[in-house]
């Protein structure tokens, strides 16, 4: 798994096994978008990241279903 | 612009236009026409339920009851119609999330508002900015975030780093023209609040004073709820007041915004803590029918280190900033060592200095690349005198004579773990060093104090310790009550925590009104369609993002004054003019294929439409290249970029930015425009053989030449 910084573009390329992952998510799937808050405090990889996706809103979603975009 | 009509966008404007009408006299078919907006707002921006079509049904049918008052009875007359007539629209719409007719796709905002996690409408507010109409700036951003003083200060500003104009050079400073705008309204005493809707004498209780409570309470204040906020602190305004220091936020911003809403009525007991002095069923006994949870996050994380629990000079971050916020001015020591390298890291080691910490160290396990912190709050810091010690993994706190004395830690570096490309901190073995302190605050992230709510037995918690709530609603478990805020992400934002309040607002006010909740986030709403500014393309170019100028370093620290002082007048106005627009053009590339590939001509260059693979952008090669065909105009669906004559010239713009402006050649003979030069060359070139040219000595127009012609055909005649 990726480590996530402010900024970074990302995709959206799966769904999350994590249970914050709510049915109405899996329309994001397939999404870029770009990281605005990676969890403040802790580098915490099992912590709910911030990300603006294109076109579809600001979310935090589980790490565990973005990738970076190249 | 021609559009197909979509029905359920045309329900939709009706809706709107009686709502901004004065045909609604009565409360109650007011509060039936608001929910039918809401309900088919939600069927347009395809976030509608089973549920949505049967509710209108009904909704409707107790509209015709108003039958008497003709201008609501023709309303519904004209929506009955509507629903009748177009129902495979309003189906596919809810179905297929899709409208057929295109148009609702038209809605989008643009990628600032969209990003907004409370929805405000950016490019409106800019563009009023630009104009110098700073209250109705702030009374649009209200209609969706109750605090522009707040957030024009501490906001993430997540719409900055989605900015289309950061595809060109900076993103537009769009958090400190809030602020400014904000200030001036006040200042002028133009900064109100809406008017309130009818008392409903329904009774909601907010626990929790911090954005997300009091996003809330505003909202349902204004639709008319009895609100009563109990709030444990002695103040308004969560970790806003008690974390975010004064020197990024003075207590007389939150003060002000603070009391908007008391002067809407919103009750507020504070000293007061939920689940000892006031509990769920005391509340009911009261007549609260809903409860709103928005506690946040307010205990911390311990280090799990020896000499954490013993010694004195310990402190975790939120605690050490709720005292100094509270007024306990007393140094924490002289040599602080601050544990993390978050913002909160951050605030904690910038408050020890200006309490007259001699040396002030922030620990952090990773590099400066992996801080999480914002890079220019951690340059603010450094310029304040914090030393950063990276790669410094704390081990154990000494102490003597039971306080503490230094910190051991060890070196750390960064390695791949396997299965991951993140990068880890490792302890080096034997790398074992000692930073002096006597005093140290970890800041290492927060939790839920969830003790205050172990009474409420159905609620549902997440193994991340966060109350469980859908993100679309602020649902919780327990029906009736609902969360927000940090309670519900976890430790997060304030304008994260606003969006979170305004939708529990909305989803309160759906419960008590018995109609259905939405299945999918809100799509942010447009609250208004400003004409756009007219700027030449190189200024548009060329104007650049401004700093922010600075308190002086050496007053920061010593004193908790204001360390950003501001944008002045003059610089506000002429940054929001940098802002593109992107309400308006919505990107879709059809100018710029039109131009180079029917046309044959590529004078749009405008690299920054696309998102993932922006290419260069300079609105000034236009003027080099463009013909003044018009074709890019033709085929815009959205007017976003225009061809019109103005005076002796013509006129190509792109949401104001001034492309190209040429000259118009009129006729001789009656004076009618025949065209710039420029074009009458490219026409002529088009059709060498047929036409004529304008740099001929006698210029006239198509129809006087025919004119003339025919004359003289006539007089020919005649002499014959
Ligand atoms: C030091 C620090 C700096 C920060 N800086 C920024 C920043 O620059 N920008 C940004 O966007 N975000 C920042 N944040 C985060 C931001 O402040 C929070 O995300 C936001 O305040 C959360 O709002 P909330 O309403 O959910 O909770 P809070 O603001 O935490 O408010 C919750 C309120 O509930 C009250 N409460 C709790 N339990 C009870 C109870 N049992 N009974 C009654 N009342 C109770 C609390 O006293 C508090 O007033 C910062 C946080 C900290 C700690
Ligand atoms: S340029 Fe203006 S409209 Fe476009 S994203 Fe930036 S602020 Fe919003």
């Amino acid at each position: 798994m990726s480590q996530f910084r402010k900024g970074q573009r990302i995709e959206v390329y799966r769904k999350s096994d994590d249970e914050s992952w709510e049915p109405y998510m899996n329309t994001y799937i397939g999404c870029h978008g770009i990281v605005t808050d990676p969890d403040t405090v802790i580098n915490d990889p099992d912590a709910v990241i911030e990300v603006s996706l294109d076109g579809h809103g600001t979310h935090r979603l589980p790490q565990d279903c973005l990738r970076p975009v190249p | 612009m021609a559009h197909a009509l979509c029905p359920v966008s045309e329900s939709l404007r009706l809706l709107e236009t009686a709502l901004a009408g004065n045909g609604l006299r009565f409360p109650r078919a007011r509060r039936i026409v608001e929910d039918l907006q809401l309900l088919i707002r939600d069927v347009a921006s395809s976030r509608a339920g089973g549920e949505h079509l049967e509710t209108i049904d009904s909704l409707l049918v107790e509209l015709r009851d108003f039958a008497h008052a003709p201008s609501i009875d023709e309303l519904a007359a004209a929506l009955s119609r509507s629903l009748l007539d177009h129902r495979e629209t309003f189906v596919s719409h809810i179905e297929t999330q899709n409208c057929a007719e295109g148009v609702c796709k038209n809605l989008v905002p643009a990628p600032c508002q969209m990003t907004c996690p409370a929805g405000i409408d950016i490019p409106s507010y800019v563009n009023l900015i630009a104009m110098g109409r700073d209250a109705e700036a702030i009374e649009l951003i209200r209609r969706d975030n109750p605090f522009p003083w707040v957030c024009g200060l501490v906001c993430t500003r997540p719409c900055e780093l989605m900015c289309v104009r950061g595809r060109i050079d900076q993103p537009v400073s769009i958090k400190f023209l809030k602020a400014f705008s904000s200030e001036k309204a006040l200042s002028d005493r133009s900064y109100r609040n809406p008017p309130k809707a009818p008392d409903t004498g329904r009774r909601v209780a907010v626990i929790g004073a911090g954005p997300a409570g009091l996003t809330a309470a505003y909202y349902l204040a204004l639709k008319g709820y009895h609100v009563r906020v109990i709030e444990s602190l002695p103040v308004a305004g969560g970790m806003t007041m008690v974390g975010i220091p004064r020197y990024r936020l003075p207590r007389e911003v939150i003060d002000l915004e603070v009391g908007m809403l008391q002067e809407l009525g919103v009750d507020f007991h504070f000293n007061t803590r939920f689940g000892s002095l006031v509990t769920m069923d005391s509340l009911k006994e009261e007549g609260f029918e809903a409860f709103l949870f928005a506690i946040g996050a307010h205990s911390s994380y311990t280090l799990g280190i020896p000499g954490e629990e013993t010694l004195q000079g310990v402190h975790s971050a939120v605690d050490f900033l709720r005292r100094v916020a509270l007024g306990d001015h007393r140094t924490p020591g002289k040599n602080v060592i601050v544990i993390g390298g978050g913002n909160v890291a951050i605030d904690a080691a910038r408050t020890a200095v200006r309490l007259g910490a001699d040396n002030v160290t922030l620990a952090y396990r990773r590099t400066r690349h992996e801080m999480p912190a914002d890079a220019e709050e951690v340059e603010q810091a450094e310029q304040e005198g914090v030393h950063l010690s990276f790669l410094t993994v704390p081990v154990e706190i000494e102490g003597d004579n039971d306080r503490v004395s230094a910190l051991k830690c060890l070196r750390a570096k960064m390695v791949k773990r396997d299965g991951s490309d993140r990068l880890s901190p490792v302890p080096v073995e034997g790398s074992e060093f000692f930073i002096e302190a006597d005093a140290i605050i970890a800041a290492i992230g927060q939790q839920i104090e969830k003790e205050c709510l172990t009474l409420i037995t159905d609620l549902q918690w997440s193994r991340r310790n966060t109350i469980v709530a859908r993100k679309v609603t602020m649902e919780t478990s327990v029906p009736g009550v609902f969360a927000a805020g940090d309670a519900v992400t976890g430790p997060a934002t304030v304008v994260e925590a606003i969006g979170g309040g305004k939708r529990a607002a909305q989803a309160i006010d759906r419960y008590f009104e018995g109609i259905p909740q939405p299945t999918l986030p809100p799509v942010p709403r447009r609250r208004a369609r400003t004409e756009w500014l007219d700027i030449p393309a190189a200024s548009r170019m060329t104007l650049r993002r401004p700093e922010m100028p600075l308190l002086s370093t050496e007053r920061r620290r010593i004193t908790f004054q204001q360390v950003e002082l501001g944008y002045s007048e003059n610089t506000t106005r002429e940054e929001a003019r940098r802002c593109l627009r992107c309400d308006i053009c919505l990107r879709c590339g059809t100018c710029v294929r039109v131009c180079r590939d029917q046309m044959g001509i590529d004078a749009l260059q405008l690299g920054y439409f696309d998102f993932d693979n922006p290419g260069p952008t300079d609105f000034r090669i236009t003027e080099e290249r463009c013909v003044l065909c018009g074709a890019c105009a033709a085929n815009c669906p959205n007017d976003a970029i225009r061809m019109e004559d103005r005076g002796n010239e013509r006129i190509l713009s792109l949401c104001g930015t001034i492309l190209n402006r040429q000259p118009l050649i009129r006729c001789q003979s009656c004076d009618a425009v025949i065209g710039p030069a420029r074009y009458l060359d490219f026409v002529q070139e088009k059709t060498r053989s047929v036409s004529r040219s304008h740099h001929d000595t006698d210029v006239r127009c198509n129809a006087c030449v025919r004119k003339d012609a025919a004359h003289s055909k006539a007089d020919n005649i005649a002499l014959r």
